[in-house]
Parts: C-alpha cells; structure tokens; sequence
C-alpha cells in the first residue's frame, strides 16, 4: 500500500508541486522567522561575546545592555579591583543613541572607551585605529559604506561631531550597530560625571568565573556581576522575551497557510482517487490499510514540502548577507524540531477528512458504477 | 487448490421502509458447484447487481443465508468481511477497475499483498499470474498503456492472485469487442474448467451463453426460468438443453446445436466424447 501511496503522488506532478510548494513556502516562512530572529539574538550580544571581559559588572539589578541603562561610582572600580582573581578592570560608558553621518542616521550603541582599555573594544577594526582618541569615533563599516564615508569622514554622536578614526566589523545588526568613542568625550557629553556604566572584569587564570562573580557582589555593594556567557545569554534573552509572541503569531499563520494547502490537495488527491479506493474495499483492503495510504501520502508530501522549504531557507541565509541587508539568519536544531513538529501536524491534520471519507465508502457500490462516476 | 460450493438459500434484499420499500431481490435460491460457470441474465433493474453484491460478500441480505464451503457468508461480522472478499473471491469489473498509478503487476501484486504475502512474493506470483494469461510482455506497462482485452486480462489475473473459490464478474464483456470479448469469456472457461473455481457472470451479453453452464433470467428480482446448458461433443459450442437437439447414446443424453452435428456425431460417437460434457 505505501507503493501505492509514493505512485498515486508521483502519477500527478502538477499536485505534487502544489502541495510540496505550498508547504515548502508555508514552512519557509516559519523557518526563515526563526531564523532571523536566532540571528539577530547572536547579533545583538556580539559586542559582548567578544569584548575580551571574562566578568560584567553592573548597577545592582542591571543584567543586559539593551534598552537597560547602569550608572556606577567611580569608587566602584578600585573595589572591583582588590576582589582576589582580578586580573584588570576596565570601565565603559555606555548609552544607546544615533549615529548621523549627513542624512543618515543609525541607531547604535555608543561606547565610551578609556584610552587604555584592556577589554570592551572593538574585536575586528578592518581600518585605521581600534581604541579612538578624544574627537575621535570608531564605526562599523557596513554603516560608513552605507553613508558613503570613510576614514578621516565627519560623524555625529550625541549631539558632537568626530573623526572617524577607525572601522570595524561584527557589531552591527538588523536594527543597530556599535560605535566607539574617547571616555573622555562621553563624560564630556554627559555633562563630567564620573560615573561608569560597566566594569569589565579580565579574572586571572585558573579562576572560575561563576566564583569570581559572585566573589564581587559580595564583596562591593551596589553592583551586579556576571561571567561574560551568562551577561550575553541575558542581553539575548531580552530580544527573544520581545519576539516570543511575533514569532508564535507568525508561527501560527505559517501553519494555517500549510495546514490549508495540504488539506485541500490532500482532500481534492483523495477524491480523485475515490474510485480506486472503492475498488481496493470491494477486493478485501480494510479501512486501515487505506488510512494508512492516505497517512502516508500526506507525509511524504509534507517531508517534500520540508525539505524544500529547508533548502529554500539556506539559500535564502546564503543570498540574504550577499545583498547588503545586515541580517543574519541563522538555523538551529531547535528550530528543525519545531517545524519538524509542525509538519507533522500538518500532515496528521489534512488526512483526517479524506480518512473519514474513505472510510464511509460503501464497497458494494463499486458493482453499481456508483463511487466516482 | 480452493475449490468451494457457494449455496444460496432464500435471498432477499430490501431497500427502504413502507410504502417506499422496493424488493430488489426476492426469495431467490442457488447453489454453485466447483468449476461450475453460470450465468446471470435479465433486464436493467431486475437485482442482477444487487445478488452479484450479495454473493460476493459486499452487501447483506435482508433475508435468507448465503454459505460458502459450510460458512455463513450472511452471519459474518463486518470486520471479517474483508479477508472474506479478499481470499475466498475474485472481482472482475465492467471497467476492469484497474489502479491508474501502479503497472499491470503491481495491480496484481497489491491484492497478494493485502492477503499477506511480502513485497517480493507478491510481484513474483503475480508475474506468474499476468504469464499464464499471456501478459509476460506487459508486466511493467500502466493500465493506459494496454489495450482493452489486456486490462481484463489484469483483472482476471489479479481476480486469480489470492487463489479465490469463486469468481464475479459484473459485465465482464462489456467494454470488449466482440472478438477480444469472446476470448475472454474463453479464458474465464478454460480457468473454471482446468482450475474448478466456479465463475458467476452477470450479464446482457448474449454471446456469454457459449460458455456457461447454467444461464439463469433474473426478472424482478426472481429467477424465472432456469437454463441449462451443454457442450455440443461435435463443435463444442453451448447449447441451451431445453432447446437443444439431443440424441441418446450409451445410456447418455448429449445435446447439439443443429441436427447436422447430431448427424456427423452418431456416425461415430467415440471419437467426439473425449472432454466432452453431457
């Protein structure tokens, strides 16, 4: 019976089609939403994941970067200092502000750099100096290509103008990049205060992180800190925390559209074969038999449709990078467990009402000319 | 072989309630031999297909008891209806009923498989079933790719795959030329005969008599004259005995189809009775 399943599929190509490309596009969008937004998550903790620090301190209860904001004493640092398994420490300042280079303006998170910075730089300067001196900035290049600027190129960043002294690679995503300017300026910016808003821990070696964190809170009030992967796990937690419902709203429609492609053409190739299911009753096949034909059609449709909205969604990661956009997508085995689900779903869901169909057949029509003529 | 006595005993089949009800079948009895080919004649409307589905195990009387080889058909339940149908009957359709996606072995196969042989044991018996009817060339080729005669040919053979006690056959001529039709009808005698399965043919055509044993008229849902038929020993062709020209000889009666056969018969009776039927 399951060759009969893989023959009735194959004899109709244009069905097959339809239904394996219905599926494919329904699971793409599924697919491709994930996938965005795995990106953007690994994206948007970038500047953290390689910003050399081992430990992040912040204001007591701050734990991420994004739309968060940390305000810490300057006495803050030396503490931070003498806490055993320190091996330096280096203060940033932080906010999240524009980036205006003529007509265009690019959110970005600034960063307020002292001149010898340890750790919280950038990680990838493709152009000029990484660590920039006051009147100085340090921009993503995908941003000053974009603004047909360079080095050397005037920018704006909260409210004053700089140099662009460097360029970079690796901070920017789809909503936002880093920018990188002198401790001095930002303090200059923010009216002198001294306050710092992280403190960028390097421990020594040998010393477990998750040790050293705690070490510090308990040893400087007012402060939380965490190892680097956890501060980052934090900062990527948020973003997902603002997606979650987009991508269960988008993730719902993707399975409508699917569920309704395949239903139909699962629906209309059953009955088209009416007949022939009549005649398999009338020769002795039982109801189980033809479900099982019916089920397994629908799956192997469905497992077409998955692979090639797969395939699709990697060429689509492949080509989106290519054409400028700063989007990475990113497909995880989570999220092939999920569509994998899904269509599994779909597949169960569009066979229920050919089974039922078939499963009223009545066999003895088939001598009267009656199923399907 | 599985050979079997198919015994009807006062069948009837209603359809609706009160002053709708129709009888499509009344009261009828009929008791099938092994080997034994009959024919069920009469005009539209007159239960032919009703009693044919009866007999096949696809519908159940309203009244009286069909058994085969001693169990009940009638008293059967649902779920069993279908091994029933699969291993004690073979189906040969008006429209050869032939699944469009699979070849001719693979129509064939299916049904051996549905009756619990493996992939392999079922493509290769019904290899062996699509070569004895002379198919060997076609094994591999979709039922649009074959010509009428060979689709029946199909249809006979995957009747044949499960080894089946009885075959029905609903119009089995019907979308065949005459020709092609007649050696059909050849082919189902000379499996009934060689094989001794018992064949039940409903049909309008009038040319199927040659090869049956027994021609019945349904009309209103009765039989309403039993025909016999016999082999003529000189030409071999059927004959109704009723109508028959007979002569007597050894203590046998045979029958012919015109007095020139009985003529060239009584010349010399010993040299047409081998294989010949009385």
């Amino acid at each position: 019976m399951l060759r009969l399943a893989i023959r009735n599929l194959f004899q109709s190509r244009a069905r097959l089609l339809i239904t394996a490309g219905g599926v494919a596009l329904s699971l793409l969008l599924i697919l491709t939403l994930d996938a965005i937004f795995q990106g953007v998550e690994r994206q948007v903790s970038a500047y953290i994941d390689q910003s050399g620090a081992d430990v992040f301190v912040a204001q007591a209860g701050v734990r991420n970067m994004h739309m968060a904001s940390s305000s810490l004493p300057a006495s803050a640092l030396e503490e931070v200092e003498r806490v055993p398994g320190v091996r330096s420490v280096t203060p940033i300042l932080y906010v999240t502000n524009v980036v205006s280079i003529g007509d265009s303006r690019n959110v970005a998170y600034v960063i307020g750099l002292p001149a010898e910075a340890l750790a919280g730089g950038p990680a990838r300067v493709v152009e000029g100096r990484g660590i920039p001196l006051p009147g100085e900035a340090v921009i993503d290049r995908s941003i000053a290509v974009k603004a047909g600027v360079g080095i050397g190129d005037v920018v704006k960043i909260l409210g004053r103008t700089f140099i662009i002294a460097g360029l970079t690679t690796g901070t920017v995503n789809l909503v936002s990049s880093v920018a990188f300017i002198s401790m001095a300026d930002f303090r200059e910016a923010r009216a002198g205060s001294d306050a710092m808003s992280f403190l960028l821990v390097r421990a020594l070696p040998g010393v477990s992180l998750a040790d050293l964190a705690a070490r510090i809170e308990a040893q400087v009030s007012g402060v939380t800190a965490q190892p680097t992967a956890a501060f980052a796990a934090q900062e990527r937690r948020v973003i997902r925390d603002m997606s979650t419902d987009l991508i269960a709203i988008m993730n719902l429609v993707g399975l409508l559209i699917g569920l309704a492609v395949m239903a139909l053409t699962t629906y209309t190739a059953s009955l088209s074969r009416r007949a022939e299911y009549g005649v398999l009753k009338a020769l002795g096949a039982r109801n189980a038999d033809l479900r099982s034909t019916v089920i397994f059609q629908a799956m192997l449709s469905v497992a077409l449709g998955f692979t090639a909205g797969l395939a699709l969604t990697y060429i689509l990661a492949a080509v989106v990078p290519l054409t400028g956009v700063n989007l990475l997508l990113l497909v995880t085995g989570e999220s092939l467990l999920k569509v994998g689900a899904v269509s599994v779903l779909i597949a169960g869901a569009s066979a229920v009402l050919p089974i039922l169909q078939i499963g009223r057949l009545d066999p003895a029509r088939v001598f009267r000319g009656g199923i399907g003529r | 072989m599985n050979t079997a006595m198919l015994d009807v005993q006062h069948v009837s089949k209603l359809y609706g309630e009160g002053t709708t009800q129709v009888r499509a079948v009344q009261d009828v009895s009929l008791t099938v031999a092994p080997g034994e080919i009959i024919l069920i004649m009469g005009p539209s409307g007159s239960g032919k297909t009703t009693l044919l589905s009866m007999l096949g195990a696809l519908l159940r009387p309203t009244e009286g008891r069909i058994t085969l080889n001693g169990e009940d058909l009638t008293a059967a339940s649902e779920s069993r209806l279908p091994g029933i149908r699969l291993r004690q009957f073979g189906f040969i359709f008006q429209d050869f009923n032939l699944l469009s996606a699979l070849s001719a072995m693979e129509n064939v196969a299916i049904v051996a498989q549905l009756a619990g042989l493996r992939n392999g044991a079922a493509r290769a018996k019904a290899a062996e079933a699509l070569e004895a009817l002379g198919l060997g060339e076609r094994l591999n080729f979709l039922p649009e790719k074959l010509s009428g005669g060979e689709k029946q040919r199909v249809a006979i053979a995957r009747a044949l795959v499960n080894d089946p006690a009885l075959i029905l056959a609903d119009e089995p001529t019907a979308n065949l030329d005459s020709k092609i039709g007649h050696e059909i009808m050849q082919l189902l005698r000379r499996i009934a005969k060689e094989q001794g399965r018992s064949v039940v043919i409903v049909s309008h055509d009038q040319r199927i008599k040659d090869i049956a044993d027994r021609v019945l008229w349904l009309e209103d849902g009765r039989f309403k004259e039993l025909v016999t038929m016999a082999e003529d020993p000189v030409c071999r062709m059927a004959v109704e005995r009723e109508q028959g020209i007979s002569a007597e000889w050894n203590g046998e009666t045979y029958y012919f189809c015109s007095r020139g056969c009985r003529a060239e018969f009584l010349e010399n009776p010993a040299e047409f009775l081998r294989g010949a039927v009385s």
